[in-house]
């Protein structure tokens, strides 16, 4: 569905187009609704980069090569920046704080903060697109994309790593040892058996598998 | 507050119908994530504790998949939600494990959901072929209005059929204590499992994977000091 949005997103960029050449602009709207995939986040590069090649009356084939050559690598740029970095950098952040006691505030300085990041990125991958154009590329290499992309993965990998044993600590605390080492052999258990029956057994399915299997136990009286 | 009233109820449907929207549609604004929507869902249920709780331990099992490229994934938001609605007004030690298996199931079938809207989407796609070839405007504006709708209506129907299968599930299963304490254990350590797969997996073995145990190393400290 992303090619559909890119159209529906595409049309006020297209409005000034349909006074000058209605019969471009008619093509310009298909060609914006193709097929298209990247992080929807800096959709906006391909999205701007591609309006004003129209503007500019480039061929309308160039323009589509243009815009499927964009997909693999916003997608991969986006997916990094975001999914791999950004989220679970400031989730890592929000679940210590949740557990060291900040509750709601951590939930909203995560909202608060992943939403100006993210915001502010797609206004800036719209401006960059309809500025830079078919040299969108160059653009980016120059801009400030590569060095975040670097710099986020680890600080998503320390603000995991911190996670884990906190978030441990706060829902194992009331138990007893005994109790502790039980959810400790689980969790190895879950680690080994989901990595050697990888993709089959996923953790969810580990977890909905350990459940039956203890309330099967609990039933025969074990 | 912790009875399932009228209010309780629309606002809940509602709120599951954002989350399930905001998923892969609109706004992408992350109230999806377990964490936002578990807490949000406790506070409409007047018991914020057990939302943070089970938003926390799902948020666990979120982080094991990037959502990324074509791979599949759960839809943990409207699951969460009925999860919460599952574990409210009780001890959150004997109703986390009941409460995670109800929602792990969900979120599979939530994340079903997403293929099949997905079918639709293009078949719709399909329909209007030489509407978008024509440069139709109005073909694209119903063709994206139409895939809102469809989400939209998925995560209501998500939400309602937690929210049913949570109410009949307290009234009708009552687990001794033994036996709800264990499952909340092994919910726990599964989720643990989930996040130190997925932390391990996006790290690979590049600089990333020190930086996870430089990260490991003040979290045991921190846990120590709380």
């Amino acid at each position: 569905m992303l090619g559909v949005g890119m159209g529906y997103a595409a049309e006020p960029l297209l409005e000034d187009l349909k006074s000058v050449d209605p019969v471009r602009h008619g093509e310009a709207v298909a060609r914006s609704a193709e097929f298209f995939n990247c992080n929807p986040n800096l959709a906006g590069l391909a999205l701007g980069a591609t309006a004003r090649a129209e503007y500019e009356a480039l061929p309308g084939a160039q323009i589509a090569r243009f815009r499927t050559a964009l997909c693999s690598p916003l997608g991969a740029m986006g997916d990094e920046l975001f999914w791999a970095g950004l989220v679970p950098a400031l989730v890592g952040a929000a679940l210590v704080g949740v557990v060291l006691g900040a509750g709601w505030w951590a939930i909203v300085g995560f909202i608060l903060v992943y939403n100006g990041i993210r915001l502010w990125t797609s206004y800036w991958s719209l401006r960059t697109g309809m500025a830079s154009g078919m040299r969108v590329g160059t653009a980016i290499g120059a801009s400030w994309l590569p060095r975040a992309i670097e710099r986020v993965g680890p600080a998503a990998a320390f603000a995991i790593g911190a996670a884990i044993p906190v978030v441990a600590a706060w829902y194992l605390r009331p138990f007893a040892f005994s109790a502790g080492l039980g959810a400790a052999g689980v969790l190895m258990a879950g680690i080994a058996l989901t990595r050697w029956f990888a993709p089959f057994l996923t953790t969810v399915r580990f977890a909905l598998a350990a459940m039956i299997f203890l309330l099967v136990l609990r039933r025969v009286g074990v | 507050m912790t009875e399932l009233t009228a209010q309780v109820l629309v606002s809940l449907l509602i709120w599951g119908t954002l989350v399930g929207l905001d998923l892969v549609s609109v706004p992408q604004a992350m109230i999806s994530r377990p964490l936002v929507a578990g807490t949000v869902a406790g506070w409409l249920m007047g018991d914020v504790e057990a939302g943070l709780r089970i938003g926390v331990i799902f948020e666990l099992f979120a982080l094991d998949v990037l959502p990324v490229g074509a791979v599949r994934y759960p839809d943990y938001g409207p699951a969460t939600i009925a999860a919460v609605t599952l574990a409210a007004a009780a001890p959150w030690e004997l109703s986390l494990g009941l409460s995670v298996a109800l929602g792990l199931v969900l979120a599979v079938v939530g994340g079903w959901s997403l293929q099949i809207v997905r079918r639709l989407n293009a078949r719709a796609i399909q329909r209007r072929a030489a509407a978008l070839a024509a440069g139709e405007s109005n073909a694209i504006r119903r063709l994206q209005y139409g895939a809102l709708l469809r989400d939209a209506a998925r995560g209501l129907i998500l939400t309602l059929l937690g929210i049913v299968l949570a109410s009949t599930i307290k009234a009708m299963v009552h687990l001794d204590r033994q036996t709800a304490v264990a499952l909340t254990l092994v919910a726990i350590g599964t989720a643990l499992a989930a996040a130190v797969n997925g932390a391990v997996r996006s790290s690979g073995r590049s600089a990333r994977l020190k930086w996870l145990l430089a990260g490991a190393g003040v979290g045991v400290l921190l846990a120590v000091l709380a």
